[in-house]
């Protein structure tokens, strides 16, 4: 009986504690999501962190109201731009990783220690130079110069493929080799529908950086019609703090449910990540 | 190279006079043609404007514009552009010419040996499998190379010129040497600033990095609880904080902290004055929200990857130590901790790094603030921000490429250091 009571307190404590982290995590989303629903838009008609009446007026004016802020525009530059962007990143990237896995040339070894070096400079310190470079070059305000950029940096971040591929065993390449498939075949008859889950992996992750980044929109696009949703939305002030909110939750909702169906795949991603390199 | 010059015979010797010439003489027609032709438009270029592009490099310009008399003048800072695009031009005639003296020569040994030389046909064929990986790797090494290793070098060289405040294009850029250094290491202007930003710039990332590895691994530890029912939906609420974008959270961060923001609506609301968590004066609030901010970020991305770490220990190990009467605390402090330690030293020092530079979090919160006794920054800045100030908004670009040289030296020393001295570099085998 005693034992039996004391296991109730102690499993009451642990619920307990399990509390505060879930309302530190859930309390500003829930926040952010019931002001979008909020029927005034600023932020200083609510009534402490929440609003006293509710509609859907927000998401309307959000695709009606665009005279200001032309949020469906936002929305198609940034699905323009992360949809190119992670077609080309993830061809890159997943062909780099595959041959720095399957080629044992010569000057392998340094290009390894090259890019490992090249990530030790601060993203932001080429971020300015890049921002030079494309004054000179005609690149500002241009969706196509986000997307060269983007993609065009990605190799770099090859390592997390590339273990994936050295997990898959050379055998089955040496098979297909005896038949007189020669390497590019392999890659594309074999490798690849082998590590679909990789390539699915690295799609994921290079639509949500440019999907999410403000650092180079910011710094690329003065425009407003080109603008991408996360410098539009940077640009909303307190009295439009419920378009601020339905315009985030609107952009949030997919990226969200993506990541709790791929959750599994994510940790596993990120953890041979962190053991490789 | 060597070995193929020495040993190489006259038709070596020939590729390396003229490009192409010891193929054609080894019948090799169509390869020998284009390595001719390669080389004839690559000394078309070098005289018709490579040279000019290497000559400007090293001048920066030496006419300075002058509508009034209707001169065009040099632009420096397209001329070091072009320069360095013309050293790389010369770097890659410098291989090729490189690969073709090879080429040639190993050509002889396949004859010295009673082979045919390679037909043209097969040796295109081989791009698609022995050397397929010349292919694939053509375009990803282009691209690296134009938006990643130029700008770090323009950058780079920036840092030793004197290109900024009222030295931009019209006006004529100068190579200075080091001097953008000594002026941030020693000038009134800068190097105050520079020290008390280095210091708490810091002092954030190791608070920062404590903080968010602590409560991730804390969190995977609760989660991980035997007791607890429906673990996945508790886990639910961190991954909800992980999956939404961080701008989002940070700029509704800022309008929870603003002026008209719900905390102070709660204060004036309850009779008192709102507070300015944010404002100019508000030094160490401002930071301890940062903190914040950044925990509530960061921290379920270490959970995650705490949870992934924690299912690999090996449950014997806590059954063993249970039967010597070991209880939960030395278990956590002999078993989780130098485990987990062990496995994550990598990722804590890109986590380090990754604060050092956390651009994003001051930025969204506090940007565009200029605090007194501070030059073009707040108290909250970080280095990076500086950077940013400096360069983007006012132009000063050769104080903010020394700044960034800075940075990344410091951020590789440290990053070498821990690793170096980290158990999973000295005993790499312990946990297998």
């Amino acid at each position: 009986m005693n034992q039996k009571l004391r296991r109730l307190g102690s499993n009451t404590a642990t619920y307990l504690v399990l509390l505060i982290p879930s309302i530190i995590f859930l309390f500003p989303c829930l926040w952010l999501i019931l002001a979008s629903f909020s029927s005034s838009g600023s932020i200083y008609s609510f009534d402490g962190f929440f609003p006293t009446s509710f509609s859907l007026g927000s998401f309307k004016a959000l695709f009606t109201d665009t005279v200001m802020y032309d949020y469906p525009e936002w929305f198609k530059n940034t699905l323009f731009i992360a949809v190119m962007s992670c077609l080309l990143s993830t061809i890159l990237v997943i062909l780099t990783a595959y041959v720095m896995s399957r080629f044992h040339f010569r000057s392998r070894k340094a290009l390894m220690k090259t890019t490992l070096v090249l990530g030790m400079f601060p993203s932001f310190m080429s971020m300015v130079a890049v921002y030079l470079l494309c004054t000179q070059f005609g690149l500002i305000n241009s969706s196509w110069g986000l997307i060269l950029i983007y993609s065009a940096g990605a190799p770099t971040g090859y390592m997390v493929q590339k273990g994936f591929f050295d997990t898959i065993p050379s055998a089955i390449d040496e098979a297909a080799r005896i038949d007189g498939a020669n390497n590019f075949t392999i890659f594309r008859k074999i490798t690849l529908p082998l590590s679909m889950p990789m390539v699915v992996y690295t799609a994921l992750t290079s639509f949500t950086w440019p999907w999410s980044d403000f650092i180079l929109p910011k710094l690329l696009l003065k425009e407003k019609s080109l603008y991408t949703v996360a410098v539009g939305l940077m640009s909303l002030g307190e009295t439009e703090f419920a378009r601020f909110a339905a315009g985030s939750v609107f952009i949030a909702v997919p990226i969200v449910i993506l990541y709790f169906c791929l959750t599994r795949f994510l940790v596993s991603g990120l953890t041979a990540g962190a053991v490789k390199s | 190279m060597l070995e193929a010059l020495r040993q190489g015979d006259r038709r070596v010797a020939a590729s390396a006079a003229i490009m192409g010439l010891g193929q054609l003489l080894h019948g090799q027609i169509a390869k020998g043609l284009l390595l001719i032709a390669l080389q004839l438009s690559a000394v078309a270029f070098f005289v018709l404007t490579g040279g000019k592009m290497l000559l400007g490099f090293v001048t920066l310009g030496s006419v300075k514009a002058n509508p009034a008399m209707g001169i065009e003048g040099d632009n420096s800072v397209i001329l070091l552009i072009m320069g360095i695009f013309g050293i790389i031009v010369l770097l890659l005639y410098i291989l090729i010419w490189r690969a073709n003296i090879k080429d040639c020569y190993n050509t002889q040994k396949r004859v010295a040996k009673g082979a045919a030389p390679e037909k043209f046909k097969a040796e295109l064929s081989s791009l698609l499998d022995k050397n397929f990986y010349k292919t694939a790797l053509f375009l990803p090494i282009l691209g690296v190379c134009v938006f990643t290793v130029l700008p770090i070098v323009f950058m780079i060289l920036i840092a030793f010129t004197d290109y900024g405040g009222a030295v931009i294009p019209p006006e004529l850029v100068s190579w200075t040497g080091l001097d953008s250094f000594r002026k941030i290491l020693s000038l009134g202007q800068f190097a105050p600033t520079f020290f008390k930003i280095l210091g708490w710039n810091f002092v954030w990332a190791l608070l920062s990095t404590a903080l968010n590895y602590l409560g991730g691994l804390g969190l995977a530890l609760l989660y991980n609880k035997k007791r607890i029912r429906a673990r996945a939906v508790w886990r639910g609420f961190p991954i909800l904080a992980y999956a939404i974008p961080g701008f989002i959270s940070l700029l509704a961060f800022k309008f929870m902290f603003s002026y008209g923001g719900p905390i102070n609506q709660m204060i004036t609301g309850a009779g008192g004055t709102a507070i300015g968590f944010l404002d100019l004066d508000a030094k160490w609030t401002a930071r301890a929200i940062g903190l914040f901010v950044n925990a509530w970020i960061t921290v379920p991305t270490t959970m995650l990857l705490a949870t992934g770490i924690l299912s690999n220990i090996d449950e014997s190990l806590y059954e063993a130590s249970r039967i010597d009467g070991a209880s939960r605390w030395v278990q956590f402090k002999k078993i989780t901790l130098p485990f987990v330690l062990f496995a994550t030293t990598p990722v804590l020092i890109s986590q380090f790094i990754g604060n050092f530079n956390n651009f994003g979090i001051f930025y969204f919160l506090r940007g565009g603030l200029y605090v007194d006794n501070y030059f073009l920054a707040s108290d909250t800045d970080l280095l990076i921000n500086w950077l940013y100030n400096l360069s983007i908004d006012n132009n000063y670009y050769a104080i903010g490429a020394a700044i960034s040289l800075i940075i990344f030296i410091i951020t590789s020393i440290i990053s070498l250091a821990v690793y170096v001295l980290s158990p999973s570099y000295k005993q790499e085998e312990t946990f297998r």
